[in-house]
């Protein structure tokens, strides 16, 4: 039992049929767990998730703060604090929890789907696309992993490869003529702005191109346009966006703490 | 309607049909421009180029069948210079799993010519989610945190991960995207890890202006930005190791169907531009013919 509870409390990895008593006492665990916040009044909610917000964000601003000394974590030897073994823990623990937001997604599409099926409203043609795209995939791939013989590997090769790859490859595609269209219709010197806009516009283009590096290849080195091109990249460009970089990040800064404090509004946090 | 007014009004499957003609035309034409090898993309070269022979690169290939026209061709130019130069590279995918899939492929095609291995000199850690965390405990232990490969495989036993424990024993970090992922890399990454570790991306061209800041931060070692810089980067390559791979490649062909409908738009561009600036002095009031 004590070993139980040691292993338990340091992740340490088990294996053997050992570790199907660690996967039924997760199960249960996680299912009380549900439980208890399920049965929490309305009132208690928000203090519980504040709580866990602000531990969850507290451990990790403290082990980036907290000094750090040459430590030796299993047999790898590393820089860090009392906290840092708890991160390669979290590391492996995160994934499973954003693997749950997967799960969440694909139920919320059945929920949302399934009732366009059920009623037959308009578009349900398209439910029944998704349904049926969904289930293939999810077959053909389960039955690659479980089974990977020439048959289940050809199957998914068409549908991954073929299908989902190439379907993608085409949306992307679509946007070309888009641009092409828009440009054209767009890009009208209707003020100074316009103009000099439209100019740089060019003068990029062109020196994005082997044509326009061939056009004044022969010019001075100064007023070769890919030289232009980079000078406007690198110097008026990068003053710009660094700006704009700046002022992101203070903003996601003030956003980042405001949640982590518990002082932002939104569906988390008030009342549903 | 007169000419003015119809050439500021063209019907846009005209334009389509246009564009795609200037698309297909070059893959019927033998045609090699000069490439002019920009600073950004010969500084993450050499970078590949200074690192010792069997050294480690952690290539993150971050993009999805979308973009295979410009990350799948600087994917190429660069895993087959990580090949020549003998360097050992793990490839990881935290954006789409097309991207494990697809790095696969182009490694699996690529080592026959180089006599690599998989497991031996290279190795595929597939798809991964949730970056930030997964980074933050991925440079303090990468055989813990990242466990098995994509068949499966324990990477603690795999000859291509001797000597990589943490992320100190990888000198060169190479994010190919479409995105700003590479942001996330650096703040986890290259930020904590600065001193050992270098980085560069390749973009698409619509990304590459904004990654010059971490350039002149010197947060990036170099950036190969879109197909050109994928055609630049094959190009100085085939100066040091091998001339005739420019001939008729495919970065070549696709560099001459962009270079085309660039063309293409900036011609529509002016010629738009020049109509309307006609029209309005046809339709000043007082001139002739003024309507």
């Amino acid at each position: 039992m004590a070993d139980f509870l040691h292993n338990l409390l340091h992740f340490v990895p088990v294996t053997g049929p050992i570790e199907w008593l660690y996967i039924i006492a997760s199960l249960l665990a996680v299912v009380v767990l549900i439980v208890i916040l399920q049965s929490l009044p309305q009132q208690a909610r928000r203090p519980m998730i504040l709580v866990v917000t602000f531990l969850g964000g507290l451990f990790y601003a403290l082990e980036f703060l907290l000094p750090t000394h040459h430590m030796v974590v299993g047999k790898t030897p590393m820089s860090g604090n009392f906290l840092t073994p708890g991160i390669l823990v979290f590391g492996q623990l995160s994934p499973i929890i954003a693997g749950f937001g997967i799960g969440l997604g694909v139920f919320n599409l059945v929920q949302i789907h399934g009732k366009r099926v059920i009623k037959a409203s308009t578009g349900a043609f398209f439910s029944y696309t998704f349904f049926a795209s969904m289930l293939a995939m999810c077959t053909v791939n389960i039955l690659q992993q479980a089974h990977p013989n020439a048959i289940n590997k050809n199957l998914n090769t068409l549908l991954f490869d073929g299908g989902l790859q190439s379907l993608d490859a085409t949306m992307f595609s679509i946007i070309a003529f888009y641009i092409v269209s828009a440009a054209y219709r767009a890009f009208r010197v209707r003020s100074l702005e316009a103009t000099l806009l439209l100019g740089t516009a060019i003068l990029v283009m062109l020196g994005q191109i082997p044509i326009g590096t061939f056009l004044t290849h022969a010019l001075p080195h100064a007023l070769r346009i890919e030289v232009i091109r980079n000078w406007i990249l690198t110097v008026p460009n990068a003053a710009a966006i660094r700006a704009i970089a700046f002022g992101l990040g203070v903003g996601a800064l003030a956003v980042a703490l405001r949640i982590w404090l518990g002082l932002e509004r939104g569906s988390y946090f008030d009342t549903q | 309607m007169n000419l003015l007014r119809l050439l500021q009004t063209i019907d846009r499957r005209y334009l389509y049909a246009l564009l795609i003609l200037t698309v297909v035309l070059p893959f019927f034409m033998h045609i090699q421009l000069p490439v002019a090898i920009e600073p950004a993309t010969e500084d993450l070269y050499d970078a590949v180029e200074a690192l010792p022979r069997n050294s480690f690169v952690l290539l993150a290939v971050d993009w999805s069948a979308g973009t295979r026209g410009e990350n799948g061709q600087e994917q190429m130019a660069i895993m087959r210079h990580l090949m020549r130069r003998h360097l050992r590279f793990g490839m990881i995918d935290f954006a789409d799993p097309q991207g494990k899939q697809l790095g696969e492929e182009m490694a699996l095609q690529l080592e026959k010519q180089f006599g690599y291995k998989e497991g031996v000199n290279w190795v595929n850690f597939g798809y991964q989610i949730d970056m930030a965390d997964y980074l933050k405990s991925f440079v303090l232990n990468v055989p813990a945190q990242v466990k098995t490969d994509i068949h499966s495989t324990p990477i603690a036993d795999l000859p291509v991960m001797r000597g990589i424990h943490t992320m100190k024993d990888i000198p060169l970090l190479i994010d190919i995207t479409p995105s700003g992922s590479y942001q996330t890399f650096i703040q986890f990454v290259q930020g904590p890890y600065h001193n050992t570790v270098k980085m560069g991306v390749a973009l698409t061209a619509i990304m590459a202006p904004e990654a010059f800041n971490y350039l002149d931060s010197h947060q990036l070692a170099g950036i190969v930005p879109g197909l050109t810089g994928a055609a630049e980067y094959e190009a100085r390559y085939a100066q040091e190791y091998d001339p005739s791979l420019v001939k008729g490649s495919k970065v070549t062909q696709y560099s001459n169907s962009s270079s085309f409908a660039h063309l293409l738009i900036i011609a529509l561009v002016i010629m738009g531009n020049v109509a309307m600036v006609l029209e309005r002095r046809q339709n000043r009031p007082g001139r002739r013919g003024a309507h």
